[in-house]
């Protein structure tokens, strides 16, 4: 049974991830390199609860209930209680490597271990530690208090119970998980790569312009956004990225090549919504 | 007025579902399904529609519906550009081949617009036409009046296979096929991952089904083989699954993961 969960690192996903779990009565220890980060971090959370409240999303007395059941932690050592710790940490593999190694020492030997990484090898993290078979992907999807989804990534060691404990933290955070094999890319992210390889190519062939292409995909295929306005709210220089370590966790496979045009956009500093220019102009 | 007749001829369930429209519409609706594409059992002709055995001359408008055949769509072209006044717009599904190459086919190219026409398409808002640098400004005219009349919008792209739509829907099925093979997950999770993930209105392997493996199969060989690139190339499972098209047979779920 889980009961507490740890949450190591609390930027955007951490504190996401923290909230979503707090509203499903899990007790929440948040943990941070950073004191200052870690600052702010609860302030984001008190602030996202609040906002909550005035959305409808859940009552105030829910809320301040949830808020008491996160607890900001300073010291590594404070997560020894934890059943399950979900790292939410920089998407860097050394410093996911490091944490690893460190909560091996830490939590009880049948806790759980997860990384919330979303381009790195749940494999090759879980080979650090003492208890491969009890380390799982969850990976979360940005804002995390809102998306659904939580892919469950089955390393080549992690255990049935392990997932199946892992699913059931989802599914009690009212959310819905999906199991997958420990892939680049896993499924969301691997699956709709060619949604914008296409649509770059497209664009660079000149079939049809950035508009057309985007019209096309709504009025005729169902999608709520074009290609290109996704491009644009998600960050042109992070579609890209993802799109690189896919494409070179893959050995280069060709589907998943990045494409010169969104490269460009990146060197001149588009980058969509949030430089007021990419694909489309913002004012 | 006198209602506008349309004759339309290629491959099950295009044929169809565009003479479902059609007559829906106020259309008088002739056809004639080549049945090749027909997948299992029969096709069924929509309450209405007129079977011909060869393409009257008389018509407002034909349309050509073959994405499989080659063979069967160059013939169905030739015999509607014999058959029907030089003038008569001939709307033909450039999925699998351009507009240019359909042109070489024919005396009077100058009246070809390409349609980017798969199963079920049909139900989004907007119809995709792509002409060659042979078509004539008033058969584009004519092929905008088309969808207005079945209640769509327009675009015109560059001719190019698959057009838009359908050449991005089947890389995505092409890419879910390829996952499937790998076993990354089971088929009903990938279509909930990219729902509720990423808000498509369909999963891949829902569209699969939807479009129908063998179209897709044959967009996919058609990419490949017109420009030529290694990203096109098709899934091993998608290629069984569309060899085995006619049969009803399961997507294996192999030891995919389970909860």
């Amino acid at each position: 049974m889980i009961k507490t969960i740890a949450i190591v690192g609390s930027g955007t996903m951490g504190t996401g991830i923290a909230q979503a779990a707090a509203l499903a009565h899990f007790d929440i220890l948040v943990y941070d390199v950073s004191a200052e980060v870690l600052k702010g971090g609860m302030e984001r959370i008190k602030e996202a609860f609040r906002k909550g409240v005035g959305l409808g999303q859940h009552t105030a007395t829910e809320a301040t209930e949830a808020l008491s059941r996160i607890h900001p932690r300073r010291g590594f050592g404070d997560l020894s209680e934890a059943d399950l710790v979900i790292e939410a940490a920089v998407e860097n593999l050394d410093v996911k490597k490091e944490i690893f190694k460190k909560l091996d020492t830490i939590v009880a030997p049948e806790a759980i271990l997860a990384t919330n990484s979303s381009s790195l090898s749940v494999t090759a993290i879980a080979s650090l530690t003492k208890t491969p078979e009890s380390v799982v992907g969850m990976h979360f999807f940005n804002p995390a208090p809102v998306i659904k989804l939580v892919e469950i990534v089955r390393g080549a060691q992690t255990s049935n119970e392990t997932v199946r404990i892992a699913s059931g933290v989802v599914t009690k955070m009212k959310k819905t998980p999906v199991v997958c094999r420990d892939l680049p890319g896993f499924i969301v992210n691997r699956l709709s790569r060619p949604l914008y390889g296409e649509a770059l190519r497209l664009l660079s062939e000149q079939v049809a312009s950035v508009e057309e292409i985007d019209r096309i995909m709504r009025a005729a295929g169902g999608f709520a956004m074009g290609p290109f306005e996704l491009m644009d709210q998600v960050g042109i220089d992070v579609n890209l990225a993802v799109t690189q370590s896919i494409f070179e966790q893959f050995s280069n496979e060709p589907r998943f090549r990045p494409h010169a045009v969104e490269r460009q956009f990146v060197q001149a500093g588009m980058l969509g919504r949030k430089t007021r220019r990419g694909f489309y102009t913002y004012k | 007025m006198a209602r506008t007749r349309v004759c339309i001829l290629g491959e099950s369930p295009l044929v169809e579902e565009y003479a479902s429209l059609c007559l829906n519409k106020g259309f008088e609706v002739l056809l004639r399904m080549d049945p090749q594409g027909a997948k299992g059992g029969q096709a069924r002709i929509p309450r209405g529609a007129r079977k011909v055995a060869r393409p009257p001359r008389n018509v407002n408008l034909a349309l050509e519906l073959t994405n499989i055949s080659m063979e069967s769509k160059r013939k169905n072209l030739v015999e509607l550009d014999a058959v029907l006044a030089p003038r008569t717009p001939i709307i033909s599904s450039s999925v699998t081949v351009t507009v240019s190459e359909q042109s070489a086919w024919l005396r009077h190219p100058e009246r070809v617009v390409g349609i980017g026409a798969l199963p079920s398409l049909l139900e989004g808002g907007l119809m995709e036409f792509a002409s060659s640098p042979l078509t004539e400004e008033s058969i584009l005219k004519g092929a905008d009046q088309f969808a207005k009349d079945l209640g769509k919008e327009a675009a015109h792209v560059q001719d190019s296979v698959g057009l838009v739509l359908p050449r991005t829907l089947c890389t995505l099925v092409n890419e879910a096929y390829f996952a499937l093979t790998e076993n990354l997950a089971l088929p009903d999770e990938i279509d909930t991952a990219m729902k509720i993930g990423t808000n498509w209105p369909f999963g891949p392997v829902e569209w699969a089904g939807r479009i129908g493996v063998t179209q897709v199969f044959a967009v996919m060989m058609a990419l490949h083989r017109t420009l030529g690139e290694d990203r096109y190339r098709t899934a091993p499972m998608l290629r069984k699954a569309a060899a085995l098209a006619g049969f009803d047979v399961r997507i294996p779920a192999g030891n995919a993961p389970s909860k």
